[in-house]
């Protein structure tokens, strides 16, 4: 009953404190281009106006295929602060992925056709690895429950530390961070539009936007995973990947989707098969 | 609460659509110098969206003639209300030097409804982010009234 | 009552094979497929309470049956051999010849035509689950196939009707195949599994055209080679034990990792049957069938002869490497498959390569072999049955309406078929998203595989790699112009009643997975020490993770009514066009181009073909499928 309560209450706080993480995040981005930014609450301020917008829909099913998406990524929320299996929460999130690429297809333009493509592209590159991550969890603690990581008295992150950069790798995939903001970005490219988002508007936009805050929680939920001793050690670590991860978003281009296949793949595979091997062979530092 | 909260977000979020009619390019440039860190619009969460179906205030620059025309109305039918039309510079205006041009319709206005006019060949960045303030200003003029029309009705 | 059930499951279908073949009347024949649905149906409904039983009825032990099937085991072949002959096939004609000699050795110098006969019949959960898969699945796609077979005919311009010698066929091969599930004799066993075999390739090539002439050829030798696989297996296991009863065989083998080269066999016979890659081919070629024939026979159960034949034998090779090595196999051709069919714009190709795919999954499940990936591997097997004999329904409909197999050529399909496009859709849905069941297995199996560094590698890019090409399907099908109308669809009744019973049962069966692992799968497994799975308010749970199916059944249901009612169509919303940066035509998928001229985009999906393309990858993959076997043959000895 507890954890239902806590299932409750982290379902309704995530979207507050994604709102904290993206203004933060905007305003450093600001900062590190040596301008002022926006407000903290830019955010909020963002979605409650695409609330306000009169309502314009490009396909009929697409309102649901949003819905789909914001329940999938509540739920998945919720089951992270219920302590639930990984793997489980994991395909939850999954559902709302999906069925965000499916609204995108829906409709016959050119631009969200080609950012649905990309999205898949991406969700290709970043599931494996994370099943990966999953998959060393579980050779560590023999549980893909999060409640054995809690168990735990050293940090994960002292025998994982390859499979964390290879989560670090899905997280700036996932947050469609530069290099990785193939399918779309927070700002438009010219050559896509907007990309996947390209034909969603107001309303079903800001919806996206409440899911996208969701899954950034839940993400740095996983994260936080890795070093669960200390309430100041899982802060530490948190901070350091964010601000990483917007370092990262800053000083790299974007490229193009088959680099991101390749070239991820590749180190993330190598990698986990490196620390999987390790986590095989028994040894525990 | 949430439509107070609604109200004061569409005037702190204005996200841009800009749209070029046939401009020499010189309004063009000065409008995204507004995004560079010297005027940094984001302190007024403005972004560049370059989507119409999500934008707020659709910028044009540029004289419109016969063939833009079309594509200008389209571009203010696919933006959702409520939205803000700011023409810029004197071609935007009015047609500019080539009002008299066989082409040309003129004005931004022929076409589409315009909240904001912001004067200058080329138009400053400082005026041009003027001219989103006060059309932003207008926006809230709208809300007091419909609230005030609400309550009379 | 037991027997009664048994008779009718495997004779039933035979008379009614017969009755189709001779009475040509099409009226008679509708009466007679729903007549034989029903019974089959009924019985396999009925003989869940019965399970596990093992006996031998009467007629097993006459002298005369003995005798009847030794001449029909030799009858068979040389019908095989036929033709091989008639199309000058050396492969057929060889691996036939092969097995003449090795069954005519086997039966007349080595036991002498006296071997005791074993247990005849033995029906665990095992079996009674592949029974109601085939009487089930297999009746409603007969059902199906009369309106199908119709248009078929109608389109190709037969003279003389050639659907009297497809639906005994297919007549044929259920009662086959529910035969083949029953029996505890090896021999028997074999027996069926070669009608299978002769079914397929006479139904691959019904259509007479001669890509169908040549694929079918193409199936007949591979599955001569796992037929002949499977027939030396028998015989080296028959040198040892001295027995063919295979409850006996797996009790006295199980544990003492011996006799791993005749187990190594029958694995590469399932595999041959399961288009396992470097088997793949023949299944591929299979498409050329009839649509209905693609469903029985390529999807929902003839190919998961071959995986039924791996999960019944596992517990006798469980904890040796020859396992391990089969988990390998497995989990590569889940990811190779799907790998190639990412590349696949033809419909009927991503369904036969995810079929392989997914019939990798299982394999792989059993080759890790603990009592929860057993698990996994049967509620994968279910719930890809139904899944999948939906989705080739729904192709086969589609195909006959617009004419085309492409995935392209459905781009906005919701405006034509609605009922279809929204069918195959959800049918898509319930392969790749939780709470359905196929997600419980694959979840299930990639907790059970953790264990394995190969085996979770390949599992976690193929698992990545499905998601995709699925998704990109589903998307495309519901679009249609930007005012979402469709126009009403006419489907035929026989089309209707398949289609709807599969996918509600799709999604039905998935919220009781809890109960049908407790009352189906549990009570198969002996000797336990604790259960794999425990379940307690619809979750499935053990110490290394949980599967709350009710719960996430309830949210699904809330969420996907409340977001239907929260989008259903309002006045206030304003359709828009999709952007086009420009001006759109009037006709969706056009804009107006430069002189005013109304050009129409194409769009197409990505399908990676420089990363996923048959070319690329076919020579690679089936040379490292080729030295997995052998390296599998290899660790037996």
């Amino acid at each position: 009953m507890t954890l239902f309560l806590y299932a409750i209450i982290g379902v309704i706080l995530a979207p507050f404190a994604g709102v904290l993480v993206v203004g933060l995040d905007r305003i450093l981005t600001a900062k590190f281009q040596s301008r002022i930014g926006p407000p903290l609450l830019q955010p909020l301020y963002d979605i409650c106006k695409l609330w306000g917008k009169k309502p314009m829909i490009a396909h009929r099913f697409q309102p649901l295929c949003v819905y789909i998406y914001l329940a999938a990524a509540m739920v998945s929320v919720g089951m992270f602060f219920a302590q639930s299996d990984l793997l489980l929460i994991f395909f939850v999130q999954a559902v709302g992925a999906i069925f965000f690429v499916i609204g995108a297809l829906l409709v016959p333009s050119p631009f969200s056709q080609a950012g649905g493509n990309r999205e898949l592209i991406q969700i290709l590159t970043y599931e494996p690895l994370i099943i990966l991550v999953l998959a060393g969890i579980y050779l560590y603690t023999g549980s893909f429950k999060i409640d054995a990581i809690y168990a735990l008295d050293k940090p994960l992150l002292i025998n994982l530390p390859l499979l964390f950069i290879v989560f670090g790798y899905a997280l700036t995939i996932k947050l469609k961070k530069s290099p990785f903001d193939i399918s779309a970005s927070h700002h438009a490219h010219q050559e896509l539009v907007r990309g996947v988002l390209t034909e969603y508007s107001g309303k079903m936009l800001a919806l996206i936007e409440m899911a996208h805050l969701y899954e950034t929680i839940l993400i740095l939920g996983l994260c936080s995973l890795f070093w669960t001793t200390s309430i100041w050690g899982m802060a530490l670590l948190l901070v350091i990947t964010y601000l990483l991860e917007i370092i990262i978003d800053n000083i790299c281009a974007r490229m193009s989707f088959r680099w991101m296949l390749k070239s991820v793949w590749t180190t993330g595979i190598v990698l986990s098969a490196i620390n999987l091997i390790w986590l095989y062979s028994g040894a525990r530092i | 609460m949430l439509k107070k909260l609604i109200e004061k977000s569409q005037i702190k979020s204005p996200w841009i659509v800009h749209y070029d009619c046939g401009s020499c390019n010189g309004c063009d440039i000065e409008t995204l110098a507004c995004l560079t860190p010297l005027y940094d619009v984001e302190r007024f969460g403005v972004l560049n969206i370059g989507n119409p179906k999500h934008a707020d205030v659709l910028l044009v620059t540029g004289t419109v003639n016969h063939r833009n025309k079309k594509v200008l109305k389209n571009i203010y039918d696919q933006m959702s209300d409520p939205k803000l039309i700011i023409a810029i510079g004197a071609c935007g205006l009015s047609g500019g030097i080539f009002k008299e041009a066989y082409n040309v319709v003129g004005g931004v206005d022929k076409v589409i409804p315009v909240d904001v006019y912001v004067p200058g060949c080329p138009a400053k960045p400082e005026a041009i982010i003027d001219g989103v303030v006060e059309g932003l200003a207008k926006l809230g003029e709208l809300q007091q009234q419909n609230k005030t029309d609400a309550i009379a009705s | 009552m037991f027997e009664n059930l048994i008779t009718t499951l495997t004779f039933c279908p035979l008379v009614a094979a017969l009755a189709c073949y001779f009475l040509r009347g099409e009226r008679l024949r509708s009466a007679l497929v729903i007549v034989t649905g029903i019974v089959l149906i009924l019985s396999a409904v009925l003989l869940i309470g019965s399970a596990p039983v093992s006996m031998t009825p009467a007629l097993f032990t006459s002298v005369k049956f003995k005798t009847f099937i030794q001449s029909a085991d030799f009858l068979l072949l040389g019908l095989i051999l036929y033709f091989g002959i008639k199309f000058k096939n050396r492969i057929i004609i060889g691996l036939s010849l092969l097995q003449v000699i090795i069954l005519g050795y086997f039966e007349f110098f080595m036991t002498a035509g006296t071997h005791e006969a074993p247990v005849g019949i033995f029906c665990d959960h095992l079996s009674l689950i592949m029974v109601l898969i085939i009487s089930i699945a297999g009746s409603l796609i007969v059902l199906y196939a009369l309106p199908y077979m119709k248009n078929h005919e109608k389109h190709l311009k037969l003279k003389k009707s050639r659907q009297p010698r497809f639906f005994a066929l297919l007549f044929l091969f259920i009662g086959a195949m529910n035969a083949m599930v029953l029996v505890n004799d090896m021999m028997l066993f074999y027996f069926f599994f070669e009608i299978t075999t002769l079914c397929s390739f006479l139904l691959i090539g019904h259509d007479k055209t001669e890509e169908s002439k040549r694929n079918s050829l193409t199936a007949l030798w591979i599955n001569s080679l796992g037929g002949a696989t499977l027939l030396i297996g028998i015989v080296l296991i028959y040198t040892q034990l001295h027995t063919l009863d295979i409850q006996s065989i797996i009790s006295q083998v199980q544990g003492k990792d011996i006799l791993l080269i005749p187990l190594a066999l029958l694995c590469i016979a399932g595999f041959t049957k399961a288009a396992q890659m470097p088997f793949q081919k023949w299944l591929l070629g299979a498409m050329v069938a009839p649509t209905p024939t693609s469903a029985l026979l390529h999807s929902s159960t003839m190919v998961k002869a071959g995986v039924y034949l791996l999960i019944r034998f596992a517990p006798a090779f469980a904890g040796t490497s020859l396992s391990t090595l089969v988990a390998v196999c497995g989990a590569f051709t889940f990811l190779s498959a799907a790998a190639l069919a990412i590349g696949q714009s033809n419909g009927k190709k991503v369904l036969a390569y995810s079929t392989i795919s997914n019939l990798g999954l299982i394999i792989a499940c059993v080759g890790i072999n603990t009592h929860a990936s057993l698990t996994a591997a049967i509620i994968l097997l279910i719930f890809h049955a139904v899944s999948k004999a939906l989705l080739f329904l729904c192709m086969g409909s589609i195909e006959q309406h617009i004419g085309s197999r492409d995935i392209e050529d459905m781009r906005g399909l919701f405006g034509e078929m609605p009922i279809t496009a929204l069918v195959i859709t959800l049918g898509i849905l319930t392969m790749i998203l939780p709470p359905f069941g196929m997600l419980i297995g694959k979840w299930m199996a990639i907790e059970s595989a953790s264990g394995n560094l190969l085996v979770i590698l390949m599992l976690a890019l193929g698992s990545a790699l499905t998601v995709v090409y699925w998704a990109r399907w589903a998307g495309i099908l519901m679009g249609s112009d930007f005012s979402g109308k469709s126009t009403p669809e006419k489907m035929p009744l026989f089309s209707k009643i398949p289609l709807f019973t599969l996918l509600s049962s799709a999604i039905l069966l998935g919220f009781l997975t809890p109960i049908i692992y407790s009352s189906m799968i549990l009570p198969d497994f002996s000797g336990l020490v604790a259960a794999p799975f425990s379940i307690h308010n619809g979750i499935i749970f053990n110490n290394q993770g949980s599967f709350a199916v009710y719960p996430l059944f309830f949210i699904a249901i809330v969420v996907f009514l409340f977001a239907l009612f929260l989008s259903r169509p309002k006045k206030a919303a304003q359709q828009v066009s999709p952007y086009m940066s420009g001006i759109q035509g009037k006709q969706p998928g056009s804009f107006v181009g430069p002189m005013n001229k109304v050009t129409t985009y194409t769009q197409s999906n990505y399908y990676l073909s420089a990363f996923f393309g048959e070319e690329k990858l076919s020579n690679l993959v089936n040379m490292t499928a080729g030295i997995l076997i052998l390296i599998l043959i290899g660790v037996s000895f």
